[in-house]
């Protein structure tokens, strides 16, 4: 086997922990009952899936009916580049350069490129995992709805496989570079941040640059008639600033014995090799620039006994001192800081631009009107649905225990009380939760202009309601604590209990719904409601409370690091 | 002061036996040195002392109190160093010392006094404002110790310790090892160097595929072996598969 396919081959193996997983479940036979609950969970996204797929079937139809059926195809191919492009970034700064399988590469006898080749199937084979759920019933249904022949089901895979290449290489290339520069001087992390922001809202901006392109709000009416008339109409109009997309449908579309299905063919392949060949030749280049100095020891040090007497501790509380603990090891590792601060404030940021940039009739005015309906119960569970959704989908609280990794030993020896220790992640994951709130609260003041009559009552429900969930996910990482991982990322992103957490959140919080709205019909005064909810929220966290810490008693014991 | 009755675990569902009902008291006053080859169950056996492994069965008493039973106390008496210098590398020297600190309760006075000594015989003052991952192996071992002499506990657990260290901090962990016992406190330590284990304990056990195979003072040792050159010779024909 040759050096690149062996590393190729070592780095799927170690990321997606094949091995692992076999000498768990067979050998050491741990871990049995997953498989039942995958399994359960599979199933349970079945129904969800039958609802996408007929309602693709409906858009099909619905476009075949204006002789526009091949748009399907162009918004398939945009969203999945979409998806990849924005959630690629984090995926690909942490693979790339916090992997602490980096150091051990670099001293072996290999090109930067046959490592960075390596990083990059690793976070390719994920993305395909990624945008399955999303792309492939769109491509699978015009197949069926179209009657593609032969042909097209040859070409789908092909299709699907390059489809994540351009976005990867692009936003790759965008990574390497930004690497490069930042690594200099010695706030390396710092410089880190703020360059994964930039990329992050670089690529926010040309989301919205496209999504707007897909749009037709600025058509008048003679155009849309143009549009429609012409059989490539709105799949222009939906691609015309990301022409890949047009490509990628007319090679689905016409198939590769076309003059034109070839030619877009090539222009697609062309481009994704383009790139790819641009990714590897930048990383020989300029990949090592970036790693080195990640684990370097910083220049001369200098600081004498002053300074350091400065910094000496007289002595806090335990809980204060894992307090202090966790929110220096949060801010302080970037991919942390980046999926857990800068998760809880991208919706609100994301909804704060919309709105800016929305015009009437846009999704934005529409969200507007709900919160400001005619019935304040609408209003009042929209606005805390929504702050509730910033504070705790940001996979915190999931990923508290699993965050320390091989350095749990810690926890387990030091004497304090594991309700403390609990209490002091509750509290640190409360923190960051609050910080959701309030970039939610303050989207809703300042862009939205709500009344205090609206967004103070939705903050009182808000917040019992968000120490239940951080409880509830603090609850599902203590039950199955992932310590093993070499990549932060897979602390965070790529931990099943965030999954879990999240899917769990989003129950309750339709239990929440139902019952909000169900108590609206009921005929009760809106501060009777609101009172009988508060009441519910702040029963649930006391509940909550006392259970969890209970659970640590139980559960940290038998938790071997 | 330590005290292990009939500790068994396994891994694997019981397929891996890592200690076989293992049986050893340390007094107060003693370092204890504790020997093995690779994979006889060295750190398993200090994993379950100080609380970070359960044990299958057996009870493992720490002056005289059961460590699962009254887990806190226990703690609060024991410090452990790991074989692997695997610690908070985003925090500053100085902060992983003040959590220390802040955890074990050590005060305000004793704190600074402690580290400023110990960071001044480790060499490690210049660096204790930079984060731990700019560290060697060898200062993050170090940083380790510090934190640990810091709180100055009645029960030290040292697994490998000096491994990683340059040969004056070696030596001087030696001379504290020695000061620690001499002021009534109990160390327990795994080692793989038979020189420093010879010259340094005061009784030495050797645990080979999990189950105790010699414990006493060196000389009962070479008592119950034929060829009574060295530590090493005993060592290698006790641990003979």
């Amino acid at each position: 086997m040759s050096p690149t396919a062996a590393l190729v081959k070592a780095a799927l193996n170690s990321n997606f922990g094949w091995s692992v997983v076999r000498h768990r479940l067979f050998v050491q036979k741990r871990d049995r009952w997953m498989v039942p609950l995958i399994a359960l969970a599979v199933v349970g996204v079945v129904p969800t899936l039958v609802l996408y797929v007929r309602l693709l079937g409906t858009v099909f139809d619905m476009l075949k009916s204006l002789g526009q059926e091949k748009a399907l195809l162009t918004l398939a191919v945009l969203a999945g580049q979409l998806i990849i492009l924005v959630f690629g970034l984090f995926y690909l700064i942490a693979t790339f350069y916090f992997s602490r399988d980096l150091e051990y590469l670099v001293a072996l006898p290999l090109k930067p490129s046959q490592i960075m080749l390596s990083k990059f199937a690793v976070v390719l084979i994920n993305e395909y995992l990624t945008m399955a759920p999303f792309i492939l019933p769109a491509l699978i249904v015009y197949g069926f709805k179209k009657d593609g022949g032969l042909e097209y089901w040859l070409i789908m895979p092909l299709a699907y496989i390059l489809l994540p290449v351009i976005p990867l290489a692009a936003a790759g290339l965008g990574v390497v570079g930004m690497m490069r520069l930042v690594n200099i001087g010695k706030k390396k992390d710092l410089l880190i941040i703020i360059g994964s922001l930039v990329l992050i809202a670089a690529a926010l901006f040309l989301q919205f640059g496209l999504s707007r392109a897909a749009g037709t709000s600025g058509l008048d009416a003679q155009k849309i008639i143009a549009m429609i008339a012409s059989p490539d109409g709105l799949v222009q109009t939906i691609g015309r600033r990301f022409p890949p997309a047009i490509w990628a449908t007319r090679f689905l579309h016409n198939g590769l014995m076309t003059a034109s299905g070839l030619s877009a063919f090539a222009l697609f392949a062309g481009l994704s090799i383009l790139l790819f060949g641009g990714l590897i030749a930048g990383a020989q280049r300029l990949f090592f620039g970036g790693l080195v100095g990640l684990s370097e020891r910083s220049g001369v040090r200098v600081r004498g006994g002053k300074a350091l007497a400065i910094k000496f501790s007289s002595g806090h509380h335990p809980v204060k001192a894992i307090f202090l603990r966790e929110v220096r090891l949060m801010n302080r590792t970037p991919i942390f800081l980046l999926n857990g601060v800068l998760g809880v404030l991208m919706v609100p940021v994301i909804l704060a631009l919309t709105l800016n940039t929305g015009k009437p009739g846009d999704d934005s005015a529409n969200i507007l009107r709900l919160m400001t309906s005619a019935k304040p119960v609408t209003g009042v569970l929209v606005t805390t649905m929504f702050m509730i959704v910033c504070a705790t989908l940001s996979g915190v609280a999931s990923s508290s225990f699993s965050r320390e990794g091989r350095k749990f030993w810690v926890s387990k020896v030091i004497p304090v009380d594991y309700r403390q220790q609990v209490l002091a992640k509750f509290l640190h994951s409360m923190a960051i939760a609050l910080l959701g709130i309030g970039g939610a609260t303050a989207v809703l003041v300042f862009r939205f202009r709500l009344a205090a009559g609206q967004w103070l009552p939705s903050l009182a429900l808000a917040l019992p309601v968000t120490a239940f969930l951080t409880f509830l996910n603090l609850a599902v990482d203590l039950a199955r604590p992932l310590l093993d991982w070499i990549s932060p990322q897979k602390a965070m992103k790529q931990n099943l209990n965030v999954l879990i957490a999240m899917f769990l959140d989003l129950g309750f919080l339709f239990l929440y719904g139902v019952a909000f709205i169900a108590l609206g019909k009921s005929g009760l005064r809106l501060a009777a409601v609101l009172g009988i909810l508060a009441v519910l929220g702040l029963g649930l966290a006391c509940l909550a409370y006392t259970l969890v810490l209970q659970f640590a008693l139980r559960r940290y014991p038998s938790i071997e690091a | 002061m330590i005290e292990i009755n009939h500790v068994s675990k396994s891994y694997n569902k019981g397929t891996v036996r890592a200690v076989d009902d293992l049986t050893l008291t340390v007094p107060p006053g003693e370092i204890f040195g504790f020997l093995g080859p690779n994979g006889a169950g060295k750190t398993t056996t200090i994993k379950m002392i100080v609380g970070i492994l359960k044990p299958d069965g057996g009870t493992i008493r720490i002056a005289g109190l059961d460590n699962r039973a009254d887990a806190l106390r226990c703690k609060a008496m024991t410090v452990y160093v790991p074989d692997e210098p695997e610690i908070y590398e985003r925090l500053k020297g100085i902060e992983y010392l003040n959590f220390m600190g802040d955890v074990y309760g050590v005060s305000g006075g004793e704190r600074r006094s402690r580290i400023e000594h110990w960071l001044e015989a480790f060499e490690l003052s210049r660096a204790v404002a930079d984060p731990i991952q700019t560290y060697s192996h060898g200062m993050r071992q170090k940083i380790i110790l510090t934190a640990a002499l810091m709180i100055n506990p009645r029960v030290l657990v040292l697994d490998e310790p000096m491994v990683g260290l340059d040969p004056r901090s070696s030596h001087l962990l030696k001379e504290a090892m020695r000061e620690h016992c001499e002021g009534g406190g109990t160390l327990f330590f795994s080692t793989h160097i038979m020189e420093v284990a010879e010259r340094l304990c005061d009784r030495l056990a050797i645990i080979h595929k999990g189950r105790l195979v010699a414990c006493g003072t060196m000389a009962e040792l070479r008592d119950q072996a034929k060829d009574k050159a060295s530590l090493e010779n005993i060592f290698l024909e006790l641990t003979e598969s």
